[in-house]
């Protein structure tokens, strides 16, 4: 029971959505669609009722993404990312860093790579109406999580001495390890 | 109803809790919850209302569950004890507002 309008909407949803959204969706228009059946409309007229009730694709599939867990996930990192660029940088300078015996080719590709997540999340933050888009955040957030994990070893390890604002730095990182470690789980669940 | 709906937008997860607080219910009867609750004033497209479900699931206030009825999967939405606290928060706090908005609007005379 059933029509091409409805078959058409729902095809769009899961193209667009992941499954488990798109079934939520399809659901809400298919009862929709039932209620003005019930109401005495013919099959045609019920979906073209149901489909204007219920708003349109992108409507609908914009409203998913600016709610989508992974995007406000991007958005608090990208939020602490000051705070903890900021604390590390102080630490670093007061630490004179450049003294450490870290490779230079460690150095530039721990660069690389935090540029690289940090477009990711800003990609998937500001996301509007890609779905897809903001699930680049779970990538991007095990590599910032891999990246603070980095930052906090080889601040242990090179490190002459653990300075005040060393042990800020690697208390903010330590943070953000676990805020980031907890909330993955989750995202990946949907 | 599009100056209602961003004013809208600041309340509907209170709205939507307050129309699962009797029990159970499946998205279309939210949204329809809403819209006769308001006297048709906030009537939203029936789309956004699932989002905004699944972001409240997401924050362990509402659980959804899929049954099957009539031969057909449905899901429906219920509070959680933490949705409930957070319902009764927010009407504390809408009732704390509302009586100092309208002791300014409308003084007594």
């Amino acid at each position: 029971m059933t029509t091409p309008l409805i078959v058409g909407y729902v095809a769009g949803l899961h193209r667009k959505l992941p499954a488990g959204l798109a079934d939520e969706a399809a659901d809400g228009l298919t009862e929709t669609y039932q209620q003005h059946l019930a109401a005495g409309a013919g099959e045609q007229e019920a979906a073209r009722a149901a489909l204007a009730e219920f708003g349109d694709l992108a409507t609908v599939v914009g409203e998913f993404t600016r709610q989508a867990p992974a995007r406000r996930a991007a958005r608090l990192l990208l939020a602490t990312g000051p705070v903890a660029g900021g604390c590390w940088a102080a630490a670093l300078i007061l630490s004179r860093a450049w003294t450490w015996p870290v490779p230079a080719t460690a150095r530039l590709s721990f660069g690389a790579v935090l540029l690289l997540a940090v477009l990711a999340l800003l990609a998937a933050a500001t996301s509007r109406h890609s779905y897809r888009r903001t699930r680049l955040a779970m990538l991007a957030s095990q590599v910032i999580l891999v990246l603070d994990a980095t930052a906090v070893a080889a601040a242990a390890l090179a490190a002459p001495s653990l300075t005040p604002a060393l042990s800020a730095a690697v208390a903010v990182s330590l943070g953000r390890i676990a805020f980031t470690a907890r909330m993955l789980p989750r995202l990946a669940a949907r | 109803m599009k100056a209602d709906a961003q004013v809208l937008k600041g309340h509907l997860d209170t709205l939507l809790l307050a129309s699962l607080e009797g029990g159970p219910r499946h998205g279309y009867a939210v949204k329809e919850a809403l819209r006769a609750g308001s006297g048709a004033r906030f009537d939203l497209p029936t789309g956004t209302i699932y989002p905004a479900l699944r972001r409240l699931e997401a924050a362990g206030l509402v659980t959804g569950t899929w049954a099957e009825a009539g031969g057909r999967r449905r899901r429906t939405y219920a509070l959680t004890p933490a949705g409930r606290r957070r319902l009764a928060g927010d009407r504390a706090a809408w009732r704390d507002f509302a009586s100092a908005v309208t002791a300014i609007l409308e003084p007594a005379l």
